[in-house]
């Protein structure tokens, strides 16, 4: 079981570390709007396959590593991420038997809720962002969560 | 098996709920002490460290591409290229003659006035990393950080004028808000008559807007805007933009006035930092009341290699200005 559990460790820390690259890497203006949570849908498929491994901890530091390449303030991305990741953790179960339109819906609604609470922070740090477009993110990351969590789990396997 | 595993999840759950608020409430202990206090710059500092690789690891491609695309231009594009630096040049150096005798005249007047040369005394040339921080925020990450004296607030120029000020300093890089952004606001003044007034971010490169100029203003479109050097961030008499549209409405108190900035600030590559002489800008501030006062004191004097392509770009709307003092 241990040793399981390592062997896990190195694709999930390797795909946290692309996908965070993915958050900052420059994309033109018309498409940066559409730039889906790719750290948030790989944190969110972690927690749903193998909660042991990496779990809450990954969450939270995947966040911190967040806020501080996104220049927000210390902790934001970290708590929105947690939660979520809670979240996804605590539906894992149901989440494994859901039928591919429903596990989209799911993870669109774990993705409003990390927008929201990215949202909320923001407005109580006083620098809000009243903008609808950040709200597009959930709705292209659910989009993609079939593909993503498709090539995750052939990645897994191997 | 089956016995151990629902023990484990049950476990696991219970656990689960307990990290969950441990994890929620060492976030929160941070956000709250990262806004309220400030004490974590040493922590972002040292992160910010260990997050450079990444940052300069998305960067790199599009660097070597740029790279790449130099090195094979063709001895034609060069020469074309190189034609149009030496043309831009010889103006550059013909307005170049005019502004240092308009200097020593600043120079001398500020003399007569009893204060102190406006003169900005310290550039710093940065480069933009091919890095998107926030969709929803004009926000940059540039190349140069506490290690090279950058600190919060300092302003920053591009070749054509104001590009913003520093929000952020780590280490090896400094985040910089762009004039832009609709949380940024800049003190100006319009050059043709001494008009001052706030210009604020929208949000959109391509426009800013005065919100707070009465329906009688004496504005019109083509007017250039300068800093005007109040509130100490900006030094005064660099170019912000020029009134792109006015709009009057008989019935509101307030005109409706849209700029186009001067610096190019969705193009832009290199950045230049500012340090300012200390003492500078309360004189010049005492002096911005006058319309003629604010455009000497822009004369930054060491840096002539960095005003010819502001000179040029901005040329139109500056000519005029230029003459009249």
């Amino acid at each position: 079981m241990m040793r399981e559990e390592k062997v896990r460790r190195v694709p999930m820390a390797l795909s946290a570390l692309i996908a965070l690259a993915f958050a900052v890497l420059p994309l033109p203006a018309a498409l940066d709007a559409f730039r889906p949570d790719f750290l948030v849908l790989v944190v969110i498929y972690w927690s749903i396959e193998s909660p042991r491994a990496g779990g809450l901890g990954l969450a939270f530091f995947s966040g911190l590593a967040l806020d501080v390449i996104n220049g927000v303030v210390l902790g934001q991305h970290a708590l929105a991420l947690t939660l979520m990741a809670a979240w996804a953790t605590h539906l894992r179960l149901r989440l494994r038997v859901f039928s591919i339109l429903s596990q989209s819906l799911t993870i669109f609604a774990l993705l409003a809720g990390y927008q929201f609470i990215l949202f909320w922070v923001d407005g109580a740090t006083g620098n809000p962002v009243t903008n609808f477009g950040r709200w597009l993110a959930p709705v292209v990351g659910a989009v993609i969560w079939p593909l993503l969590s498709g090539s995750l789990s052939r990645v897994r396997e191997r | 098996m089956v016995a151990f595993r629902n023990t484990d999840t049950s476990g696991r759950t219970s656990g689960l709920l307990l990290r969950c608020v441990l994890y929620c409430l060492l976030a929160l202990g941070l956000i709250i002490v990262d806004k309220r206090y400030d004490h974590l710059g040493k922590i972002r500092r040292f992160l910010s460290i260990v997050a450079y690789p990444v940052q300069v690891a998305v960067a790199s491609p599009f660097e070597g591409w740029n790279w790449f695309r130099e090195s094979v231009n063709t001895r034609d594009a060069l020469r074309t290229d190189n034609d149009r630096l030496k043309a831009e040049l010889r103006l550059a150096q013909f307005k170049l003659q005019r502004y240092e005798a308009l200097e020593a005249e600043s120079q001398r007047l500020r003399a007569l006035r009893d204060s102190t040369a406006g003169m900005s005394d310290r550039f710093v040339v940065g480069e933009i990393m091919d890095v998107d921080l926030d969709a929803f925020r004009e926000r940059v990450l540039v190349d140069k950080g506490a290690r090279d004296d950058v600190f919060v607030g300092q302003a920053v120029l591009d070749s054509g004028g104001v590009f913003g000020q520093v929000a952020r300093v780590e280490q090896l890089t400094s985040e910089v808000i762009l004039v832009s952004d609709p949380a940024h606001a800049i003190p100006v003044q319009i050059n043709r008559n001494g008009l001052r007034t706030i210009a604020v971010g929208t949000g959109d490169t391509s426009r800013l807007k005065l919100p707070y100029l009465p329906t009688s203003a004496d504005v019109v479109v083509g007017d250039l805007l300068v800093t005007s050097g109040l509130g100490g961030g900006f030094p005064p008499g660099y170019p912000v933009g020029t009134i792109a549209a006015v709009k009057r409405d008989p019935s509101q108190s307030l005109a409706d006035v849209d700029v186009r900035p001067a610096a190019a600030l969705d193009r832009s590559r290199e950045l230049m930092f500012v340090w300012l002489k200390p003492g500078e800008v309360l004189p010049s501030a005492g002096s911005a009341g006058s319309a003629v006062a604010a455009l000497p004191a822009a004369a930054p004097s060491t840096p002539p290699a960095a005003s010819p392509p502001k000179a040029s770009k901005a040329a139109p709307p500056k000519g005029p200005g230029v003459k009249k003092p």
